[in-house]
């Protein structure tokens, strides 16, 4: 039986087995998750998050809506003009954490790098960069870029390194090695040998990442306006400071257009980069397959089996001729750059539209390189602001925020949970009862995905009154953007044989849910909820910036009032936390 | 006991009149305290020769090749190719040693994704600075070169397709021509048709042959079926379990001696040698 398509370079597709053996190792992590569990559900009810919260909200929501609307749009011109400049920064952010990225990932993996050394070195920088939440990066660098784009590409480019880093890393980690082996054996030097035969068959997939990470960095600008990143973030951040709502949330609704717009044209260039080579095998079928049909097609050969006819029919398209003289003819040719064909003119045209956009960002986001440079010897002035870390005396009632902000990610995880496994079931074609639901569910996600946290923060921050529930069901919300996709996308790429034998004893589409596909996707889901708590950690510091509780309230408000040192505290709390809850989930999805 | 050198020199054969160019002196690899890669191989290939290594999965054969160009370094003895000591020999020289030295593996090793020009350059980055990607970044010269190599492998035509697209066997001959491309004067090739069909095998057999004949190249290749192996190389080297248990002369050597190497059981290594002597 034809097994479905290979799995992308960064999903791993979840092993089989029929009964678990159990071991001290996996006991342990058992219990650990289901501490986790436990203490969202008690965050879940310490918060209060309940229907009467809801149910009092609805008049606020009511008296809301009257000052929202009409929504008051600025101009065409200013709306393109801010969309131009957060798009200009995202692109450059995001492309100068991969471009940071790829020399750490050659030597964080360790099928390319040099040593033990530089192969903890570089994973550690990484996970230092993911632990350091933007914001927090955007706050110091403010202080010495001041306000405008650099602040935010320098924020969103070394914190992005977290992510495109260890994903750039995995890419390289499950390549074949062989290729880089034969061009060691040529005599090929370590670099050589990394570009030749390491990096080919990973761009697809760095590009695809670094794409989802612009979807991701588009969202997050809004955060970084309200600490002074240039954009639609800023704009919205200074409307509500001034009260102005029906301003602010048409603003919101642009963000929420734009990155719409730019995860539906990010997730086609992804499926296609993809699809076209995702795994080292499948890539190789999937091209065997195409060109071998275009080939058949011209040859009049139909839809015959690629390899075969390549192979015994001699194939080439002109049968009356012979390979060797064929071959001499394209010697004589002398022919030696590839001819322009649509695959080429395809790649030149998009090789040329990526240059464009990233020359289109240097001048739309105006930095100046000699500015930046300018602004180096500032740094040492303003580090030294940031040190020593104090606490102003508020030590206590920091460590109680940063519980709630502890509390704030453990609720929305559970919220996002039981939100997303049916939402993203419905959204799997396979489990769906009908494609036309599987759509609608599509649907559902892609748009909350488009959503950034902060405006959904904002939203029930007016709803439940200031305050962690506002945050925690914010975050939980979100969260179905993030979950209920990778939940959908799992479910999709589980081996349907186990689902047809079972629907064909006549099991009902629950039963099989429940006994075939859910297990399977079990340890998948394990690492994707983990991820996810992962995510709400971070994001839950960032939401105190609009009143959605938590210690973020406190990290924007030592900053304004040039508190430094109990900034360096906080973000050191803030640190701290990040990175136990990183190593819990590193530990946890090694023992799944 | 014996050495195969003495063997060699009590009249198995004529004294072969050229230069060495691959010497291991009792080399021995451990992988672990219990598995022996090689145990104590001692063997010397000299200009010109082709040698075949016979022996089941898992009885040396690749580990032998990669020890010829230092792709493996042995736990103990001495592996001398070209006038260098690989043992003791630095990245540099190392790197040098390996551009004279063309390997062709079993699974062909292209990057599937580059076109069948580009995978023949690469064979060219031994002797050109800093790294690449992608065909425009070789020089025009080398490209030349390359579809020149191509062509002698009869696959000129096909050198802008990406190279997952051709057949297994046209894609060991692109594997062939960038070995070529290092302009070799040793060419390794470890199980070159084992993953292909029997029509493919012949016409990569061919062709190394007929390469290294033109090119007076000292070959060692690995094999598993006898019935290629034998009137196909020089001599015949046979191994099991990272011993040597047969070195002969390919001529004149019938099957039932060479299929000796393959039995489990029986025949050790001393009596099979003084068979076939
Ligand atoms: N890198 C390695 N690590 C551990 N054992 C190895 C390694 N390479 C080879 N071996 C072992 O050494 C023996 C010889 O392997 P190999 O040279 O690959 O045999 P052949 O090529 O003849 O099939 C086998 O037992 C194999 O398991
Ligand atoms: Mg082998």
């Amino acid at each position: 039986m034809a097994a479905p398509p290979g799995p992308g370079l960064v999903h791993v597709e979840p092993k089989q087995r029929l009964t678990a053996p159990p071991s001290s190792a996996s006991t342990a992590a058992t219990l650990v998750l289901i501490g986790l569990a436990a203490a969202s559900v008690w965050a879940f009810i310490d918060l209060r998050i309940n229907v009467a919260t809801f149910v009092d909200g609805v008049h606020n929501a009511v008296a809301f809506a009257a000052r929202v609307f009409p929504l008051d749009f600025p101009s065409f011109g200013e709306i393109l003009l801010l969309c131009g400049q957060t798009l200009a920064i995202v692109v450059l952010a995001t492309l100068l954490s991969t471009c940071l990225s790829v020399p750490l990932a050659v030597l964080a993996a360790g099928n390319t790098t040099p040593g033990d050394t530089s192969r903890l070195g570089s994973r550690a920088v990484i996970v230092i960069a993911r632990a350091v939440p933007d914001l927090v990066l955007a706050i110091v660098f403010v202080r010495i870029f001041g306000i405008g784009a650099l602040t935010g590409v320098l924020a969103m480019g070394l914190h992005s390194i977290g992510m495109i880093g260890k994903m750039y890393a995995d890419a390289i980690e499950q390549i074949d090695n062989a290729a880089a082996t034969a061009l060691k054996a040529a005599g090929a030097s370590r670099l050589q040998q990394i570009a030749g035969g390491v990096l080919p068959p990973v761009l697809p997939a760095f590009v695809a990442v670094g794409l989802h990470r612009l979807d991701i960095n588009l969202r997050v600008t809004v955060v970084l306006g309200f600490v002074g990143v240039q954009g639609i973030g800023f704009a919205i951040a200074e409307s509500l400071k001034v009260l102005d709502y029906q301003r602010g949330i048409a603003l919101a609704v642009v963000v929420l257009g734009l990155c719409i717009v730019v995860e539906l044209i990010s997730g086609a260039i992804r499926t296609a980069l993809l699809g076209r080579s995702s795994g080292p095998r499948g890539g190789i079928t999937g091209a065997i397959t195409g060109a071998a049909g275009a080939l058949g097609r011209r040859a009049g050969l139909g839809a015959r089996d690629a390899e075969r006819s390549d192979e015994h029919l001699g194939v080439d398209p002109d049968l009356t001729r012979d390979p060797r003289l064929r071959s001499a003819a394209a010697l004589a040719d002398g022919r030696v750059g590839p001819p322009w064909d649509g695959a080429r003119i395809g790649g030149a045209c998009y090789a040329l539209v990526t240059a464009a956009v990233v020359l289109a960002s240097f001048s739309g986001a105006g930095i100046s390189v000699t500015e930046a440079f300018g602004s180096l010897p500032r740094v040492f002035d303003s580090v030294g602001l940031f040190l020593p870390p104090e606490t102003g005396g508020l030590f206590g009632e920091l460590l109680v925020q940063l519980l709630i902000t502890i509390k704030i990610a453990l609720a929305a995880t559970l919220i996002g949970v039981v939100l997303s496994l049916p939402i993203g079931a419905l959204a799997a074609r396979n489990v769906a009862p009908s494609p036309a639901v599987a759509n609608t569910f599509r649907l559902v996600i892609l748009i909350i995905r488009g959503i950034p946290e902060l405006i959904l923060a904002i939203i029930f921050v007016v709803i439940t009154g200031l305050g962690e529930v506002a945050g925690a069901v914010a975050l939980g919300i979100g969260g179905v953007g993030l979950l209920g996709k990778l939940v959908a996308d799992s479910l999709e790429e589980i081996d349907p044989g186990p689902e047809r034998a079972l629907a064909a004893t006549g099991a009902g589409r629950g039963q099989v849910l429940f006994a075939a596909t859910l297990p399977a996707g079990m340890k998948a889901l394990v690492a994707h909820v983990l991820y996810l708590l992962d995510t709400n950690i971070r994001a839950a510091t960032l939401l105190g910036i609009v009143g959605a509780g938590g210690i973020g309230f406190y990290l924007l408000n030592a900053s304004r009032v040039l508190e430094f040192g109990v900034v360096t505290t906080i973000i050191l709390m803030v640190f701290a936390t990040v990175m136990l809850f990183e190593l819990l989930a590193i530990w946890l999805r090694s023992r799944f | 006991m014996t050495t195969v050198d003495e063997v060699l020199g009590s009249g198995a054969g004529p004294p072969l009149p050229h230069a060495p160019v691959v010497e291991f002196s009792r080399v021995t690899k451990r992988f672990g305290p219990d598995v022996l890669g090689l145990d104590d191989i001692s063997l010397t290939v000299r200009t010109g020769e082709v040698v075949v290594l016979l022996g089941l999965s898992g009885s040396g054969k690749s580990t032998l090749l990669r020890h010829v160009d230092g792709l493996q370094l042995p736990t103990s003895g001495s592996v001398r190719v070209l006038g260098t000591e690989v043992t003791t020999a630095g990245g540099g020289e190392l790197r040098t040693l390996r551009r004279r030295i063309g390997f062709v593996f079993q699974q062909f090793d292209l990057v599937g994704c580059r076109t069948v020009l580009e995978n023949v350059c690469t064979g060219a980055l031994g002797r050109i600075r800093g790294p690449r990607l992608g065909l425009p970044t070789y020089p025009k010269a080398l490209r030349r070169e390359g579809l020149e190599r191509l062509d002698r492998v009869g696959l000129a035509d096909r050198a802008f397709q990406r190279s997952d697209t051709l057949s297994g066997g046209q894609q060991q001959r692109v594997a062939v021509a960038r070995a070529l491309m290092q302009r070799p004067e040793v060419l390794l090739a470890d199980e070159p048709v084992a993953s292909l069909d029997p029509e493919s095998s012949a016409q990569v057999m061919d062709l190394l042959k007929t390469i290294s004949r033109e090119d007076s190249l000292t070959v060692l290749c690995s094999l598993h079926q006898v019935d290629l192996a034998l009137g196909w190389g020089d001599r015949i080297v046979g191994l099991r379990t990272g011993r040597m248990v047969l070195d002969l002369p390919a001529a004149g050597l019938d099957r039932d001696q060479v299929m000796a190497v393959y039995s489990r059981v029986g025949a050790d290594a001393s009596a099979l040698l003084g068979a076939a002597g």
